[in-house]
């Protein structure tokens, strides 16, 4: 088998790419977190000194608290709403005999691929035409619409991997259409709910582009805030609530993983 | 026969009462506000009240040098990313293929974390390195490089990096996904019949990685097509793209026949692209 190994040098430039992309990877998020951790006014870096001052500031910020429970309810609505449509979807979807299946998985899967950015503006106008104006449940409906083939995704992952005899034998052994889906399929499902939960919570939570076009009067989600911060003038609290959500996001990830595993997301 | 229709259109009549939820949302969400895109972009409201079909928000678009600018810069950002992330990201796709589980986990995760937290903190941390005083600033100084020259931040090069980290996991994921498929064996019959190791590289691996790597272009080119935080704020006003100047159309001068006009251009775009990659991805599974 050594003769079959890659020469060294194909090593060598594998362990350089590899460092090269961890770098150019990581070091925006990692330069963020460092400087939440300045002691200074501005945001240069490095970073000046060690302290929590911006920890303290915007825990007691009232807009930055106010902004990150806006975010907070809204992820849980949309990540509720969509679990409860992406699962009966993608249970439909893995039936063999369902009619129209590639064509409606296609459309069903294609606000993965359309950008985000059409289903804000279309929100935005339909609501002002027909619906007098922008609201937090345009927001809702905007998200629920990126995040539920998330939840489709994952719920198909599971499926495809169960075994489709068990719910036949549900059924010849008598168990009625209820029962059966209760005790038989969603159990099936039930990690895949939880990573497409873990999806939907984080990119709820974490966007700015459909939040930006649907804005609602006295809405302010936590990317928004800051993104208004970073319009003007940065300073190093904007680094800290990001670092917060950065955690955020490395939890979910960490979480899907668990449930499913990260290399069945692909 | 009788019982195994009957079962049938049982099931049958379960995915269809299993959709509707699923199909009420996209009608409500995607197809309704799409629609309504559609058709503000082709009529005007004369004064009496009335709208009559036009063209002229689409004209508005093409006959202005502005506009057409900002449609080239859109289309070549999307071409420098989409190669830069093909140059990345395959020989780590097949880097992934071949290491250790373990190493195999970290490259994904890193390559999958800055696609998981916000557009707005990544860009957040992209201002700060490439900006004034920031950290690559800081750390080509002492090669002579200062001032200007140092400061990526407002350039169309600070867009390209910055995008480049957001869309090279679609990269990495689409031809992992293809190498997977292809599996060890034809590499190694290549190598124990006499082949170097980038031979096979050359004209085994690289050949049957193709379609991973077009439908990976297709969709880090649509992707970038429309992408709008990361340009509107590392290119700043002075380089707007498409999806900047429909914000523009928008909240700054209210024009929004003419901003669906352009997102009706847009979703043309990337449809173009969208098509060809599901019928790809299709036919590869």
């Amino acid at each position: 088998m050594t003769g079959l190994a890659p020469p060294a040098s194909a090593h060598l430039m594998a362990g350089a790419l590899v460092i090269f992309t961890a770098f150019v990877m990581l070091v925006p998020l990692g330069v963020v977190i460092a400087s939440s951790f300045s002691e200074s006014q501005f945001l240069v870096f490095p970073p000046q000194g060690f302290s929590f001052r911006w920890y303290r500031e915007i825990l007691s910020s009232e807009a930055y608290l106010s902004a990150a429970w806006t975010s907070l309810k809204i992820a849980v609505i949309v990540t509720t709403f969509s679990v409860l449509v992406g699962t009966p979807t993608a249970i439909a979807l893995a039936k063999s005999d369902t009619p129209g299946r590639a064509t409606l998985s296609g459309l069903f899967l294609s606000p993965l691929v359309l950008p985000t950015l059409i289903f804000g503006i279309g929100l935005l106008m339909t609501m002002s035409i027909w619906l007098g104006g922008a609201s937090i449940w345009g927001l809702i409906v905007g998200h629920l619409v990126i995040c539920v083939p998330y939840v489709i995704r994952t719920v198909s992952a599971v499926l495809s991997r169960a075994d489709p005899l068990l719910e036949e034998a549900a059924r010849t052994m008598g168990a009625n259409v209820w029962k059966k889906y209760l005790h038989v399929v969603l159990p099936q499902c039930r990690t895949g709910m939880a990573a497409g939960a873990f999806f939907a919570f984080n990119i709820s939570f974490d966007d700015a582009v459909i939040a930006l076009f649907v804005r609602a009067p006295g809405v302010e989600t936590l990317p928004i805030r800051i993104y208004g911060q970073l319009e003007f003038s940065p300073d190093p609290s904007v680094a800290a609530v990001s670092t917060l959500m950065i955690l955020v996001s490395l939890a979910l990830v960490l979480l899907v993983d668990q449930a499913i595993g990260l290399d069945r997301m692909t | 026969m009788a019982a195994i229709d009957s079962v049938r259109a049982q099931t049958r009549q379960e995915s269809l009462f299993l959709l509707v939820p699923g199909v009420l949302v996209l009608l409500i969400a995607f197809l309704f506000p799409v629609g309504t895109i559609l058709i503000t972009s082709v009529v005007d409201w004369t004064e009496d009240g009335v709208f009559v079909l036009t063209t002229s928000h689409f004209e508005k678009f093409f006959v202005d040098d502005y506009y057409l600018k900002v449609a080239w810069r859109t289309l070549r950002l999307a071409l420098v990313i989409t190669l830069a992330t093909a140059i990345f990201g395959v020989p780590l796709a097949y880097i992934m293929q071949r290491a250790h589980p373990t190493l195999r986990f970290i490259i994904l995760l890193m390559v999958i974390l800055p696609l998981m937290t916000s557009v707005v903190i990544r860009t957040f941390g992209w201002l700060v390195v490439l900006g004034n005083g920031g950290l690559l600033a800081t750390l080509v100084a002492p090669l002579g490089f200062t001032g200007r020259s140092a400061v990526l931040m407002h350039t169309e090069a600070g867009i390209v990096i910055a995008m480049v980290q957001v869309l090279l996991p679609f990269m990495v994921l689409t031809v992992l996904g293809v190498l997977q498929g292809i599996g060890r064996e034809l590499e190694e019959a290549g190598r124990t019949m006499g082949a170097g190791f980038w031979q096979v590289l050359r004209v085994i691996v690289l050949p049957l990685a193709v379609p991973g790597i077009v439908s990976g272009s297709l969709i880090v080119f649509a992707l970038s097509l429309s992408s709008f935080i990361t340009p509107s704020l590392v290119g700043g006003v002075r380089l707007p793209v498409m999806a900047g100047s429909i914000y523009q159309s928008i909240g700054g001068s209210f024009d929004w026949p003419f901003a669906a006009a352009q997102s009706v251009l847009l979703l043309a775009a990337t449809l173009l692209l969208i098509i060809p990659y599901a019928r790809l991805v299709r036919t590869s599974q």
